[in-house]
Parts: C-alpha cells; structure tokens; sequence
C-alpha cells in the first residue's frame, strides 16, 4: 500500500490513506507546490512527527490527480531545473471541504468521548 | 552530483509505462532526489553521507513500483491492497454485507417497505413468466419438436384457423412428398363409456395409425398402433390410454396392457398407455387414442376431396427448411389443383409450425401481459430507489466521515449496492413465494374449455428457467434501484450531504434524480392505466355487443345418437319429435330448438353453392358458413325475420321442396341487392343435389366467437339435412341450469342410453369462451398491474413532496414570516407536485400512444389511441397525485415560523 508506515487493517489503512490525502490537500490549498516542498512542510510542520517517503509520496500525488482532486504542471523558473507544480482543482477543494469537516466532526467525536464524563 | 534517474528508471521497469510518461514521473523523482542531497550537503553532510541518505527515500527496491501500480488499478479497486486484492474483496463484501444488514435491521419501515414494494413487482413478474415460459418457450415433449409443422387448405385466410384437408389430398400429400419424414392425421372423435355405472362421453380421438411415431413419441407402457391401417373399419380394435386417464380410470394398472374395455358397447383392447408427460394441446381434453376408422362414412370422408376435415401434422425430412417444404408443397396443390379442379382449383397449402399453431392465440395476450408486469417493476424499483436516496441523503453524515477517514467512493458503492442487492434478494424469496401462488391463480383464471387447448399451462411448476429468471431479476433489480443511490455517491457529492442538512432550500441534483425518478414512475403507470383502461373497454364493448340473439335463459347441451340404434335421417328426426315434445310440455321450459353449431362455440361446416343463373367457374364457387337447423331454432334463440318466414312442419319437411333460410349478410355477399326471397341455389358437393329456393331472410348473429364479424350464413330445415349428433338450445322461464333435470329425465324417458353432452348455459359460453377470454384475462390483469402502479407512484410522489416540505421547512417559515398566506403556502407545495406530475403525464401519453398499439389483437371496438381512454386515465392519475401532494401541503401550511427559524 502507498503508506510505508501503516498497516493493513481496513479502518486503520482507510484512517490514515484519508489523513494523508486530508495533509496533502490542505498544503497545496493556498498556493500550488511542488512534490518536495510538500514533503518538507509536512515534516517541518508536524516537527518532523510525519514524513512522507519518495515511494510514497508520488503515488500517492499521482492517485489525487487521477482523481481529478490536483492538477500537476511542468513550470521552468529562470536559473531553476522544471519542477512539476500541484494545484487544487475546484473538485479538490469541495472534498478538502468535506474531508476537513469530516475530520473535525470526528476529532470532536472522539473528544466528546474521551472527554471525562460530568467534567 | 549523482545521476539519479537510472535508479529510478530500474525500478519502474515492471511497470512497462509508456517511455513519455515513465520519463516524467523520473524527472520529477529525480529533481526530488536532488533537492534532498543538496540539502543534506548544505546541512554539513559529507557526498557519500547525502547520497546514502537520499537513496534511502527510495526504500526497498520495489516499493515505488508496487505503489504506481496500485495507482493504475485504482478506477477497479481503489482501496484494496495489490497482491491482496482476492481475499480483501471478499473479506470486504463479507464485511458490507454484514453491515447492510445491521443498517436494514436498523431502520425496519424502510426496510418492511422496500422488501414488500420488490416482492410484488418481482413476484408478479415471476408469475407471468412461468405462464410464459410454459406457454413460448418451453419445448414441446416431442422428438425435435422445431421440425413439426401442420398443413391445411384453405381457401382465404379466414378459413385458416379451422386447420383442415380431405382424406384424399393427405393421401396424395404424404404420396408425393419427399421434404418431410413424415405426415400424419387426425380428428377428434368421443366414445360414450360407462364409469361407475354412469354413462358418460369420453373425449378421444382418431388418429393415422403414424400419429404417435411421426410426433416421436413412444408409449411408457405396451406399443404403438401396429402400422396396418384398417379405415374401413366400423369400431376401433385398439386404443392407447393418456397417462392421466390410466392413472384415474383404472388406478394406474400396471399390467393394463392386453386388457379389454367397452366404448360404445364395443370390446376395445388397451394396446399402451402414453408417457406422463406427453400432451397435444389441439385435442388437450383427449383421454383415448384409437386408430383412424371411418366406418359407415367411408365413402364421404375418405373419399371425398372437397370434405375438409382431417387435421394433418408433419415432420420436415432431415435438413430440409420449411421455404423448401413449401415449395414443393406448392407444386403439389398446382398439380391436384389441375387434376381436381372442382375441390381444389381454389385453395392454397398453408404450412404453420405446430408450436404457431397451438400458442398462436394465446402468444398476443401473454407477451402484453409480461410487457405491463415489467413496467410495474420498474415502477417498483424507481420507487425503493427513491427511498434508497432520502436514506443516503439522511445518511450523509455517516458517509461524509467515512470519506474523510479515507473509505474510497468505490467502497460506499459496494456498500449502498450491498443494501440493494439485499433489499432485492429478500423481495426476491418473497415474491417467489407469491409467484408460486400467483401462477395458480394465473391458471386458475383460464376457463376450463380453454385450458384444455393450453394444457402445457398446467405445467408451471418452478424449473431452472424460472429460477434462472428470478435470479436474473433479482440482480438487475437490485442494480437498478441501488445505481441511483451509488451514481449520487459517484458524481462527488458525498461531502455535500453534511452541508444538505442544513441548507434552506430544496434543489440539487439529488432532487433532480428523485424528481425524475417520480417523473417516471407516473409516466409508466399512465401506460398500464391506458393500456388497463382500453382492455376494460374492449371487454365491456365485446360483453354489450348485440350478438343478434337473446343470449341470458338458454340451456345448451347435445345428444348422441348411437349408431347401433339410429342409422338414417328418418330415425333422427323421430327423436327429435319425440325428444322436443316431451321436453315442451315440462314446466320453465318456453321453447327448444335445435342447430349444427350452438353460436359462439366456434368451428362448423361450410358449404360451395351456385345461386340459379349464375354460372361460376368450376372450383371457384362462393362458399360459406351452413347451418342444419330445426324449425323452432330462431325462434328460441330470438333471431329475428326480415323478410320472408321461418322454416315450418309443414312446408320444410323431409318431403317437402327443399328451402333455405339465409342471413342478411349472405343476402348481402351474394345477391348484390336483388330480392333473395324466391331465389335459389344448389350445393356443388355432388352433381345431383338439388336447387332450394330461399324462402326467409334472418339478422346475423355473431356465430363462432362474440368477436366475429357478420360472417355469410345460410340455414336449412333439420328435416331435410338431419344429423347424429344434434345440438339443442332450450329457452327457459328463468335460470335455464335449473332445467338439466328435466332435460335428463325427457331425454331417459325417450331412450334410456343416452344423456347431455356438454351442458352449459350461453351465459357459460360466453364467459369461457376464447374471445371474452382474450379481453377479461389482461382487462383484470393490467388493471391490477396499473392499480399497483398507481398506488407506487402515489407513494413515490407523496413521499417526495413529504420530504421536500421538510427540507423547505425554514424557506416557508421565512416566507410565512415575512407575509406569505397559507393559500400561498399550498400553492408552492401543489405547484411543485403539479409540475412533476405535469411532465410525467406527457411523457406517459406519449410512451402509451406508441406503447398501446401493440396491444392491437386484443383491442375490440376501441382504438389503441382512445381520446376518451387517455382523458379518462390521465385525470385519474392527476387526481390521486393532487391527493398525494395534497397531505405534505396541509402539513407545510401550518409551519410555524417561529419554530421553523428556531430550527437552525
């Protein structure tokens, strides 16, 4: 499967896959960027907790634009090699919106839960 | 700096991308690489270091192939890992079905709704095909039964249904022929039995003594008829016994062979007993086979070319087409034409598979009726995929996470399909249970009279074709109603479900597909209410036809005349003197007369003639239907006179000059307006018959079937052409079954041997017979179809409305509150029933308009585009729609709009 570091439990993979296309979403949400400045945000942004490996990370950008959720394109800089940048489709940000919503939905659920009861 | 795109590229290899697209995906990898190592040098690192560092993003050596490769296969299996993908797509089924059934059981009204909604339609579907499936496509039992075909010589097409030829052009047919392996003979016969010391009148037949081998059918028990025909013969020496009469009759007697019985009062030996399931639907009611024996009518049957009366099968030779058949039959009727001008100048060799032959009728009705019960199962499944979709919106938020936490779309597909196909399965095992039952009832509607012609009908027990059906069904039904719910899953909205809860107003496209669903299912019930609607007006327009007699208070029954007691006419008209008088003098009874043919029950003889002056060609002579009738027979039945007089004692005795009474349409066909009264004609069957002078002119009366046109008919005095075998018709006071007694009594009375054949009142005949059949059958089967579909449609509309009135319950607050009136209310809800209702009205008319004319055949005094039908039904559904939308409205209108803000 795309993510080295997960396993094979179907909610669990599903959990995570989710939370990694949820990540990669969100970054490229403002502006487009490449495929190693979104690995190196990831990981600066989560202190270096989530890294995303080569082998994983492409795919895993190429599954989202398959399905129509980023849009990847060739851009040459002056002085720079190409690089290829990802963008949000308007499809992309719909289910950015709904994932997020989802997500925050099931933070607070699980929060409700975990909360101490009578607090 | 390392050159890292070799590495890359060797790791690809196993995925034999396009070299276009396997050069980018390394370039990008590559400029990744490279960031990296510069990186890690900038950060103090040594060459060696970084590059070691770098290579490890890589990771093992097929981990970026095994993870593009997933990427391909996403459109198929989004979710699954590779090189799991068989036990994770079972174990993920496993799983969605037990989750299916969790939430079914969860919610219990849907779930009791949607199951009873896909039992009807799949139940009644089921019913219809296994009445199909016997009836078209199960095989007949005979060897090869593709191969069978039966001929006939008609003059015209409208003589085809009688099926007949003479014994001497069989003869020269089976002579002649070398494209068929072999033909064969038949007629019906009937042989008085005695059973438990009741005397009763066996149907049987007379069959060629290659009757049975031509169909390729071999007895279970003893043999054949031995090939030694013997037409001659006055009785039968050997008869075979159908398996249903051995098993009731005799108890099923193993050693039945070689055993004697008695027909009439002749010692008849049993020589076999037919196979269990062997049948021959033209004389389906047939107990007892005998061979081909013509007796004292030798001379007339075997003889005469023109005496159309023996029905003849073949079996096409081995290769041979029924083109190449027909062909070489042609040639045939041209040469026995030339040689036998007077019978056979005329007539044609028609040439019908005898599969066309025997469902032939009945084929229009079933395929109408399977055509309206698919219809009512699409209504069916628009109808749960309407309730699948509310419950998917209402579901959203359950959706909605389980995308966020990464289910693929794929996999709520499974799982809305994996309800579905639940949903149907279990309507399925439902409606199998009412198909079982329905299929019953189905044959239980058909008279008996005619189940004797369908009597494969009764052989509609669950097969592996029913089952395979049902399946079928049962997996497209469950698809069909479930895509609906899926497509709102594919097309992306899912995350939209949770922001749907909330908003305000109606709309979307959900709403869009709920509303074409309802938009569709009142279209398709419009179809089977106009189609309903034209079958009732047919039955009712066939059932008010002047049939051109008095049809309620007559007894109908026949007598047979033994041979053995009554040999000539002059014996025959002393019974009926006898028999008439005895029965006149009984109290109820008002008059009694009798005929060759009782009406409406089909068949009868014609007849070749040529009026007085009116040379015709020979073999060309006009031909039509002939009637033996008594002098009390108009009378009776109420035929009234035009011009002339009845037949009387007097004057139309077997003495007297001979006479004819004929028909107005006769009158019509062949008198060209001249005064028919005094004019004369003779039958052209012999040379010496005499001319008879036309001495009355009747009404027509719808003779063979209430349906028939006026058909040319001409009547001549009993006396003067008496019979054997003789029809009575008696008119009673009141209720004419009260007088079988007195019937039975006159008829012991004046010859102890012999009793009623067939009984029936007219009203009997009518309600049995094959014309009323045609109409009543899909009249109350339609109508129960439409009046299912109406009531589905109803459903959907008033559940679409229900619902939208409660997702619109802030918009009418808000426009309550700023000073919409309730009438205002109503009209928006109304409006937004009407216009679906609207659109499925047209499109229903105009799929009914194309859709109806295929009911043709069964249509009677109405046409396939009825104005008044279409109206009628139309506003019936706009009705009950208003009714539908009418409830939510009531509701919407007494929204709060306080509460209904508060809401939010």
């Amino acid at each position: 499967m795309g993510n080295p570091y997960m396993d094979n439990t179907t909610h669990e993979g599903e959990w995570k896959r989710g939370s990694a296309e949820l990540l990669i979403l969100s970054l490229v949400e403002a502006r487009p960027r490449h495929g190693y400045e979104i690995s190196k945000l990831i990981e600066q942004r989560s202190g270096g907790k989530v890294r995303f490996h080569v082998a994983s990370l492409y795919p895993l950008l190429y599954r989202l634009e398959q399905r129509g959720w980023i849009q990847g394109r060739w851009v040459e800089k002056s002085g720079q090699r190409r690089r290829r940048y990802y963008r949000l489709t308007r499809h992309g940000r719909k289910v950015l919106a709904s994932q997020l919503r989802g997500w925050r939905e099931f933070v607070a659920g699980i929060n409700r839960i975990t909360e101490p009861e009578n607090a | 700096m390392p050159d890292w795109k070799p590495e890359i590229v060797r790791r690809l290899a196993s995925l034999h991308l396009a070299p276009a697209r396997e050069g980018e995906i390394a370039d990008e990898i590559a400029q990744h690489l490279e960031d990296r190592y510069e990186e890690l040098l900038a950060s103090g690192l040594t060459g060696d270091q970084a590059f070691s560092t770098t290579i490890e993003e890589l990771k093992d050596s097929d981990l970026l192939a095994r993870s593009l490769r997933s990427v391909a296969k996403e459109k198929y299996s989004e979710s699954v890992p590779s090189g799991q993908v068989t036990r994770s797509f079972f174990a993920g089924l496993a799983q969605d079905v037990r989750f299916a059934v969790r939430m079914l059981r969860k919610s219990p009204g849907f779930t009791i709704v949607a199951v009873l909604t896909l039992a009807l339609g799949i139940g009644a579907n089921t019913a219809i095909f296994s009445v199909l499936y016997a009836a078209l496509l199960r095989p007949l039992p005979y060897m090869q039964p593709n191969r069978l075909v039966t001929l006939s010589e008609p003059r015209s097409v409208a003589q085809d249904p009688y099926w007949d030829s003479s014994y001497p052009d069989y003869q020269d047919w089976a002579k002649q022929s070398k494209t068929f392996a072999s033909m064969a003979g038949f007629s019906n016969d009937a042989f008085v039995f005695r059973s438990n010391s009741e005397l009763r009148l066996l149907p049987g037949a007379q069959v060629t003594t290659n009757f049975f081998s031509t169909l390729g059918v071999t007895p279970m028990l003893g043999n054949n008829f031995p090939a030694d025909e013997d037409i001659a013969a006055k009785e039968p020496k050997v008869a075979l016994l159908t398996y249903g009469f051995w098993r009731d009759q005799f108890g099923g007697d193993p050693n039945i062979v070689g055993r004697s019985i008695e027909l009439d009062n002749t010692s008849v030996t049993i020589i076999g007993v037919l196979p269990r399931n062997f049948e021959f639907p033209p004389l389906g009611n047939t107990k007892i086979w005998v061979p081909l024996h013509l007796g004292a009518d030798l001379a007339d049957l075997a003889q005469r070319r023109s005496l159309r009366w023996l029905r003849v099968i073949g079996r096409l030779g081995p290769g041979v087409t029924p083109t190449t058949a027909q062909t070489e039959m042609d040639g045939i009727n041209a040469r026995l034409a030339a040689a036998y001008p007077q019978a056979n100048a005329d007539i044609h060799i028609h040439m019908l598979s005898l599969r066309e032959r025997v469902v032939g009728q009945v084929q229009p009705v079933l395929l109408i009726l399977f055509g309206a019960v698919g219809f009512v199962l699409l209504i069916a499944c628009a109808n749960v995929a309407n309730l699948m979709i509310v419950r998917a919106a209402s579901r959203g938020r359950e959706f909605a996470i389980r995308v966020a936490l990464g289910a693929s779309r794929g996999r709520l597909i499974m799982q809305v399909l994996a309800e579905s196909l639940l949903l149907s399965i279990a309507g399925a095992a439902l409606g199998f249970l009412g198909a079982f039952w329905g299929t019953r009832l189905l044959i239980a509607a058909i008279p008996d009279q005619l189940l004797y012609s369908m009597p494969f009908l009764r052989d509609t027990q669950p097969n592996a074709a029913i089952v395979t059906f049902l399946c079928g069904l049962t997996v497209l039904t469950g698809i069909l109603f479930g895509l609906a719910p899926a497509l709102q899953l594919l097309s992306g909205k899912v995350g939209d479900a949770l922001k749907e809860e909330t908003r305000v107003t109606a709309g979307g496209s959900h709403t869009r597909l709920r509303d074409a669903l309802v938009v569709i299912e009142i279209a398709f019930s419009l179809v089977l209410l106009a189609g309903a609607g034209l079958a009732v007006e047919s039955l009712s327009a066939l059932l008010r036809r002047d049939p051109g007699f008095q049809t309620h208070n007559l007894l109908t029954f026949a007598v047979n005349l033994p041979d053995a007691s009554y040999t000539k006419d002059p014996d025959y008209i002393r019974f009926d003197t006898e028999f008439t008088s005895r029965l006149r003098g009984e109290p109820g009874v008002v008059s009694i007369g009798n005929t060759s043919i009782i009406p409406l029950t089909g068949g009868g003889n014609t007849v070749r003639f040529v009026i007085r002056g009116e040379p015709v060609e020979v073999g060309k002579e006009d031909e039509s239907d002939i009637r033996d009738v008594s002098v009390d027979y108009f009378s009776t039945l109420k035929i009234p006179l035009i011009e002339g007089r009845y037949f009387n004692d007097e004057a139309d005795s077997a003495t007297a000059p001979k006479h004819a009474i004929v028909n107005q349409a006769w009158a019509k066909a062949y008198l060209h307006g001249q005064d028919p009264i005094g004019k004369s004609f003779r039958f052209t069957l012999s040379a010496t018959q005499p001319y008879r002078e036309i001495v009355g002119v009747v009404g027509n009366i719808a003779d063979a079937q209430l349906d028939s046109h006026d058909e040319a008919a001409l009547y001549v005095p009993f006396d003067q052409d008496a019979n054997s075998y003789i029809n009575y018709v008696v008119r009673g006071a009141g209720n004419p079954a009260v007088l079988l007694g007195e019937v039975r009594d006159a008829l012991t009375q004046t010859d102890p041997q012999l009793f009623p054949i067939i009984p029936l009142t007219m009203e009997q005949i009518i309600q049995q017979s094959p014309s009323v059949f045609m109409r009543r059958y899909p009249s109350y089967l339609i109508g129960s179809f439409a009046m299912l579909a109406l009531l589905l449609a109803s459903i959907g509309l008033y559940g679409l409305i229900s619902y939208s009135v409660s997702q619109r319950t802030r918009e009418i607050g808000i426009r309550v509150a700023l000073g919409a009136q309730r009438s205002d209310v109503m009209r928006l809800v109304l409006g937004q029933g009407a216009k679906l209702t609207a659109i499925g009205l047209i499109v229903g008319i105009a799929a009914a308009l194309g859709l109806t004319r295929l009911m043709g055949s069964i249509l009677y005094g109405v046409t396939a585009t009825d104005p008044l039908t279409f109206i009628l039904v139309a506003a019936l559904l706009a009705l009950v729609a208003l009714a539908a939308s009418y409830i939510p409205a009531r509701r919407a209108m007494r929204v709060d709009p306080m509460v209904a803000l508060r809401y939010e």
